[in-house]
């Protein structure tokens, strides 16, 4: 514990040099313990905000409980929350709207990402200007976000319907509803996978890449052939770190849509938010976000296999 | 296809090089429309906001953000946001710097696994803590106080200094500290006196990202907070249940006050983007 290099000098030069600090068997008794101390307030922290709560949840998740019971006056329920849950058409429809939520929002994340990190990536003069205005997105408060695009899309006074010459009621319709959710997300986050691309771009050695056009290959081959293969360790990153915030869409859907038209925008956070402190149903709340946790856990876990074992190649 | 051909000649290295331009150019005036228009819409009277064909020349009026200035709701609200920024940022600062101080230098037992605890708490998602917090900090009394709200951010800000603070002192030569031991200094003041001083930019950086996700953030505060405490985003959520009876000029008004902070800091740590960006990500 904490003295991998504690210098051991002869007592008197600790006596000459030691003088001033002081060497009390007390201090060098705290020396030892530094990295105990200093790891104590996180390990503290964490289980104010995270242990003791997630633990909490699990217990919440198997009782019948309502607020107004004291914490653990609950009755045992077993699995009954959960059977509820697998049982319940509107948290199915959640599972079916976050997992397309989250796949389509990642892919295209990815696919612009890479596009403007390619175009970005290019040496011209005031390129940085370009890289400067296209990060603007991504650090816009998401409420404020999706507020904006809430009145670019409104049906009778938006720019949108006025140029193109209809009257779509973008956020009543189940289908259009979905699309324009996602569309927020996209112009959000696709600066956000932009960001980490070029600085993978730039970290890249160049001499592969001057060797193929030198050998004459054309710059759809080399991209193809050796810039994306270099890439695929920062393409999984990002791709990693989208679909663990994807799959917790929630401030676009709450401002614009509240999960509706029939449940057509209902992700898994934004049913879980009216389960738990709409309906007050604090129980099955927790139920839904002990799935949820255990869907991420999984995600997360198959995502750092993958990397690992590209690493260990 | 010569055109696309690297070694071509200079005519097509020009065309090659307006090409670029024009996408960039079209990129940006997609991004940056929404955004522009926005603004647009907070500069202009309350008739000429719902003037059909949209307005594209104006005279720009300040009316709005007149306005906005001078409703207690929001400049109570714009001091909530920034007290439960900073105190989010200091707690997580003085919480942990240490512990990421220990994680780069002393290897000790258990250490990877709560490096690794810290890593789940900042990828799973946030409504499953919240629903247990809101249940435990409701019984302690702290729901509906900014402190509630501030220890809540912690599980966003606390990997985040970690993480990008681990970085920085792994950076850092061991040679500086080991001097001052042999010196006599205590683990303690060699921390304080030799290391903190010389990570300096490391704290801002990451103190300037942790503000910029707290400043963000709209859940916790959603659920943690009352009309009292309530942070920014909360407020403007609150105009999103009307749809044409909004007002339109103050509305986007208010959303231009909320984001002119964020973008200030976000700009002043943008060399440190992609750390914050990456944290949570597990490499190595």
């Amino acid at each position: 514990m904490g003295g991998t290099t504690t210098a051991v000098r002869p007592a008197a030069l600790r006596a000459t040099h030691g003088a001033g600090f002081g060497t009390t068997g007390m201090q060098r008794w705290l020396d030892r313990q530094f990295t105990r101390i200093a790891v104590l307030p996180t390990t503290a922290m964490m289980l104010l905000i995270f242990g003791v709560p997630l633990a909490f949840s699990f217990y919440l998740s198997f009782q019948g409980w309502s607020p107004e019971q004291a914490l653990f006056a609950g009755t045992f329920a077993g699995t009954a929350n959960y059977e509820d849950l697998l049982t319940d058409p509107q948290f199915l429809k959640s599972l079916s709207v976050t997992f397309v939520y989250t796949a389509t929002t990642v892919a295209t994340e990815l696919a612009c990402g890479l596009g403007i990190a390619l175009l970005l990536n290019i040496d011209l003069p005031w390129i940085g200007l370009f890289r400067t205005a296209l990060v603007v997105p991504m650090m816009i408060t998401p409420i404020v976000a999706a507020l904006s695009w809430k009145l670019l899309l409104d049906p009778d006074h938006s720019v949108v319907n006025y140029w193109i010459g209809s009257h779509i009621v973008w956020l009543g319709r189940p289908d259009t509803a979905l699309i324009s959710v996602m569309v927020v997300n996209l112009w959000q986050n696709a600066p956000y996978v932009a960001v980490l691309l070029l600085a993978g771009l730039r970290s890249l050695p160049s001499e592969p890449v001057e060797a193929a056009s030198i050998d004459g290959a054309s710059r759809l081959q080399v991209f193809w052939h050796i810039t994306l293969p270099l890439l695929k360790p920062y393409i999984l990153v990002a791709l990693l770190l989208r679909t663990i915030f994807e799959f917790r869409a929630f401030d676009n859907i709450y401002v614009m849509t509240s999960g509706g038209p029939a449940n057509a925008t209902m992700s898994l956070s934004m049913f879980t938010y009216l389960a738990s402190f709409v309906r007050f149903d604090l129980s099955l709340g927790a139920a839904a976000s002990w799935l949820m946790l255990l869907i991420c856990l999984l995600l997360c876990l198959f995502f750092i296999a993958v990397i690992r074992r590209r690493e260990a190649n | 296809m010569s055109a696309l051909s690297g070694v071509g000649s200079r005519r097509s290295k020009l065309t090659f090089a307006v090409s670029v331009y024009l996408g960039l150019i079209a990129m940006t005036a997609v991004f940056l429309f929404p955004l522009l228009w926005v603004i647009g819409l907070s500069l202009k009277t309350r008739l000429q906001v719902f003037a059909m064909p949209p307005l594209f020349v104006w005279w720009p009026t300040l009316e709005n953000y007149i306005g906005v200035l001078s409703q207690a709701d929001f400049l109570q609200a714009f001091v909530n946001s920034l007290v439960v920024s900073s105190g989010s940022v200091i707690l997580s600062i003085c919480v942990g710097v240490p512990a990421a101080y220990a994680f780069a230098r002393f290897p000790f037992r258990g250490g990877s696994f709560l490096f690794f605890s810290l890593l789940v708490m900042r990828m799973l998602p946030p409504i499953a803590v919240l629903v247990p917090m809101y249940i435990l900090f409701s019984r302690l009394g702290l729901t509906t106080t900014r402190l509630s709200v501030i220890l809540a951010y912690s599980t966003f800000s606390l990997p985040l200094v970690v993480w990008i603070m681990r970085g920085f002192f792994e950076d850092l030569p061991r040679e500086l500290e080991e001097s001052a031991w042999v010196d006599g200094a205590s683990r303690y003041a060699a921390f304080r006196h030799v290391v903190l001083p010389l990570i300096r930019p490391g704290l801002v950086a990451a103190s300037i990202l942790c503000l910029q996700l707290a400043w963000n953030d709209f859940l916790f505060a959603a659920v943690l907070t009352n009309n009292a405490t309530r942070t920014l985003p909360v407020l403007m959520a609150g105009f999103s249940g009307g749809d044409t009876g909004v007002d339109w000029g103050g509305m986007t008004a208010s959303g231009a006050l909320v984001i002119l902070p964020v973008l200030i800091f976000s700009f002043a740590a943008q060399r440190h983007l992609v750390a914050g960006l990456s944290s949570g990500a597990v490499k190595g």
